[in-house]
């Protein structure tokens, strides 16, 4: 019952809180607050409540299903909070912007869907949920029209490919076992032969890889991603994609299972090695695009990309430390890039540029939105004392033992690649040179800041006590039939080497207070202006020497060749040829009568020519 | 109780010695140095008068970051040297292995990036950049180095790989570990950034590059650092190559050969550029720890 009545506040909120917005901003923006916050409440309350409950039987004698298990409450519960600190975040982001209401109807709807999708019981609800998510997203990402309008397109078309992939995986799913309820079919599943399930597999595999923007699938992601408004570039990034990975972890570990997915194929060939090295792939070659780009948002887009293959490869590798790895690195994603592209919002909210090359200097002016980055970029590389650190332990620590040193090799270039781009990040906006024009500016409002310092803390916390969130993944991996790991608090101990993040957070603290001490014994050093630096007796005027353009030259010299992005040209010859197709057979439709008589005439002659000739009726 | 107090006796002192060994290094770099240029050179413990006076000198700051970053980047190189084995002392050996030292080694480039970055020289941006280059650079054949040793003794576990080699031989004298061996002695100057990869640091080409704005305490904490890193790269090579040793003296002894051939071909070579720096990185070091590690995959 109370999953209903969840879904209920999550939706009638949305649209109670667009009507209120015709009469009064203010009631609009608190209420949109509440109810996200509701939600978190309601969530955080169902933890470790099993339910499952059919609420409606009558379409087309199919029921529709919601159910709660670990699974579904890790993903809800992330859902949950970053759309409400997005939400917090958009109070003061979209208030100078028209159609307020609107945004706020669409924001609270796509979290609405979201969580509609991960306690979908049957794949019918799943499939609703699912599209009103995308259409939902699709409006939110053309708001800014311009070349939103076209990032939106490309979104939607995509995202209609793959939710088609799904239709057909599910109808086929319909005819073979005449059930759509999620766990009827898992247990029907084990008689199918390996070829049946290859193929839903992969009608599945396309559709939620279009989601999750693995490779080939994600020339929609970066232009989405960067053209979106920041708050919801945030959802998108956080947790709108994760719903690839939820798709992929249901299909792969709960409709079929641990065992059916590991023995499909034989050797290299396999579906999961394939899916490994698939994940492998979207690491690494995103990883480098993203070095290149001089857009933040877009930097952060493509690195969206590269952290997606993180989790696949995790989840795909099918051991209990890689998956567990994989799952904490989704709830890490969400957290961190979240994080990002809030704090890349609120420096264009007051710039109103998120051009790398012209923006410089900022941490002084914007000292909460510098540290949050700082968090947030440490945890993107993975730095120890982040919670992005043990995820990604997790998974390597699991490839490196499990003897697949090179898929391993793949995500630690990998990540020393994204060291690259998140220092371009930080330098390019927050350190070096404040440009004149930049010299008055304002810190962010606090609304901004608040959804920033508490996913900061988060990450730090996560980080330091990894073991909160590892025993809810330990409880979803003992679900899907994986051994339990031996979780503490602070860490994985096992015979083939323990993580102590405690060890490390204390040592480090230590060191650093102490370093801190000798630092102030020494002789005291005077703070001079940016200008008073050293250039060899020369004077540095502000403003002329800008070394954040092109921080990267040498590099991006060395390797632009070999990164066009091939994929994405090729599906634009298919979009152009489909159009030149459509064009040329609309030649034949000219609209004028005397065509359409011509057209009558030569096919009936051409039937009397050909009953005349070889006699067929 | 008697352990408690072993153990942080140990957590003490290792940073200690390092700091001492790397100081060391740095003076006797100087000294051999000028022997190859026929000079005389300064006193071996110039570094530590240097730091002295450094550390009592009038000095400028940038801002937080520019005192932060700093002292980030020398807890991160303490925190490594105290997960690093030398002789049999490793005081935290058993919290996550070689992937923790990997990781927690990024903390000291990151660090220094993040201090100096904020100078908003423009001598100090073209340092860190060429700094982060040159070390994707290096990563590649390192990382496919470390993943063949750990693939080799099936462990993520330092301390494991030493014990294994003390038992059946040098890693670097043993069949395929031989090539990653090699590699990681080829990339040696750049992770030390000597020439020919001293790019992100030439003195006459962008002033030192990150270092152009520290003076006073700050160039003395900088030295520190330097010391630290010298110590660690070469440490580490020591560790997963030559077997480390069963007391520290003769790890030490096994340090400084291996640092001072590095020294001979830091006296004689040229700088190279960074592209060709990125160049030579990713050929031969690469080639040899990629047939390094495929052999260590087959024989396995």
């Amino acid at each position: 019952m109370s999953l209903q009545i969840l879904l209920t506040v999550a939706f009638g909120g949305a649209l109670v809180t667009y009507l209120l917005g015709k009469t009064s901003a203010k009631v609009r923006n608190f209420l949109a607050v509440a109810i996200s916050l509701v939600l978190v409440v309601f969530v955080a309350y169902l933890y470790g409540k099993p339910l499952e409950k059919t609420f409606y039987l009558g379409f087309f004698g199919l029921g529709l299903v919601l159910r709660l298990n670990m699974f579904s409450w890790f993903f809800a519960i992330t859902i949950a909070v970053v759309g409400t600190l997005s939400i917090i975040f958009s109070l003061s982001y979209i208030r100078a912007r028209e159609k307020t209401d609107f945004y706020f109807l669409m924001m609270l709807l796509v979290n609405a869907a979201m969580l509609g999708i991960v306690l979908a019981g049957d794949l019918v609800s799943f499939y609703i949920f699912w599209e009103i998510m995308s259409w939902s997203a699709f409006l939110l990402i053309s708001y800014n029209r311009g070349p939103a309008l076209a990032a939106g397109m490309k979104y939607i078309i995509m995202s209609v490919i793959g939710s088609l992939c799904f239709l057909v995986g599910m109808l086929s799913l319909y005819v073979s076992f005449d059930t759509l309820n999620i766990s009827q079919i898992a247990s029907a599943i084990t008689s199918a032969s390996s070829g049946y399930i290859l193929f839903i597999l992969t009608s599945f595999g396309i559709a939620f890889g279009i989601k999750n923007a693995v490779l080939p699938f994600h020339t929609w992601l970066p232009d989405a991603h960067s053209e979106a408004p920041a708050p919801f570039s945030a959802v998108l990034s956080g947790v709108l994609i994760k719903m690839g990975t939820y798709g992929f972890l249901l299909i792969l570990y709960v409709i079929v299972g641990l065992k059916l997915f590991l023995g499909l194929g034989s050797s290299i060939f396999s579906f999961h090695s394939v899916l490994c090295l698939l994940g492998a792939i979207t690491i690494l070659i995103p990883t480098f695009i993203a070095m290149l780009q001089t857009d933040a948002k877009r930097l952060l887009a493509w690195s969206t990309v590269g952290q997606a293959g993180y989790i696949i490869l995790g989840i795909a590798f099918g051991t209990n430390l890689a998956l567990a790895g994989g799952i904490f690195h989704f709830f890490n994603h969400s957290l961190f890039k979240a994080l990002l592209f809030l704090a890349v919002g609120a420096v264009e909210f007051r710039t109103q540029t998120r051009d790398l090359d012209s923006l410089g200097g900022l941490a002084k002016k914007m000292p909460v939105v510098f540290i949050a980055t700082l968090v947030g970029i440490c945890a993107l590389i993975g730095v120890p004392l982040t919670s992005g650190f043990v995820s990604k332990w997790l998974i390597y620590k699991s490839l490196i033992l499990e003897g697949s040193p090179f898929l391993a090799f793949f995500a630690l270039v990998g990540t020393w690649g994204t060291i690259l781009y998140s220092y371009k990040l930080i330098h390019n906006v927050f350190l070096g040179q404040l440009p004149e024009k930049y010299k008055d500016i304002q810190k962010s409002p606090f609304s901004m800041q608040l959804p920033m310092i508490v996913l900061s803390l988060a990450i730090l916390v996560f980080g330091i006590l990894p073991g909160i969130p590892l025993k809810v993944i330990n409880a979803i991996g003992i679900s899907f039939g994986f051994e339990s790991l031996n979780v503490t608090l602070w860490g994985i101990a096992s015979e083939t080497g323990t993580l102590n993040t405690i060890n490390i957070f204390s040592t480090v603290l230590v060191a650093a207070v102490l370093l801190w001490l000798l630092f102030r014994l020494g002789a005291k050093s005077v703070s001079i202006p940016q200008e008073d630096s050293y250039a060899a007796g020369a004077h540095t005027p502000a403003d002329k020497y800008h070394y954040t353009v092109e921080f990267y030259n040498p590099l991006h010299r060395m390797i632009k060749p070999f990164l066009r992005d091939v994929i994405d040209e090729f599906y634009y010859w298919i979009a152009a040829s489909v159009r030149s197709l459509a064009s040329s057979v609309k030649r034949i439709y000219s609209g004028d009568v005397g065509y359409y008589v011509m057209y009558i005439v030569l096919f009936l002659s051409l039937l009397i020519f050909a009953q005349m000739k070889w006699k067929l009726w | 109780m008697e352990t408690m107090v072993v153990k942080i006796t140990q957590i003490i002192l290792s940073p200690i010695l390092a700091l001492v060994v790397g100081v060391f290094f740095l003076g006797l770099a100087r000294k051999i140095m000028a022997r190859i240029h026929w000079r005389y050179g300064p006193p071996l413990i110039q570094p530590v008068i240097d730091m002295i006076r450094l550390f009592y000198q009038k000095s400028v700051s940038h801002g937080r970051m520019f005192d932060l970053g700093i002292i980030i980047s020398l807890a991160g190189s303490i925190v490594v040297i105290l997960f690093l084995p030398f002789g049999r002392i490793c005081p935290l050996s058993s919290s996550g292995g070689l992937l923790v030292i990997l990781y927690m080694m990024l903390l000291a480039p990151l660090g220094i990036a993040l201090s100096a970055g904020q100078g908003a020289n423009p001598n100090i941006s073209i340092g860190i950049s060429r700094k982060l280059i040159l070390s994707l650079g290096y990563e590649v054949p390192l990382l496919l180095v470390l993943l063949a040793v750990m693939t080799r003794y099936k462990t993520i576990s330092i301390m494991e790989v030493v014990s294994a080699q003390q038992s059946t031989g040098w890693a670097l004298f043993s069949w395929p570990l031989f090539l990653s061996g090699l590699s990681y002695f080829l990339i040696l100057p750049a992770i030390l950034g000597i020439r020919p990869f001293d790019v992100s640091s030439a003195p006459q080409e962008i002033s030192s590059g990150t270092m152009v704005e520290y003076g006073g305490k700050y160039l003395a904490l900088a030295t520190i650092e330097h010391a630290f890193i010298l110590f660690i790269s070469i440490a580490l090579f020591v560790n997963l190559f030559l077997a480390g040793a069963t007391n520290p003296i003769i790890f030490f002894a096994k340090m400084l050969v291996v640092f001072v051939l590095g020294l001979f071909i830091h006296a004689v070579f040229p700088r190279f550029r960074i592209e060709q720096a990125i160049k030579y990185l990713w050929k031969w070091p690469t080639l040899l720890a990629f047939v390094g590690l495929i052999i260590t995959l087959m024989i396995k």
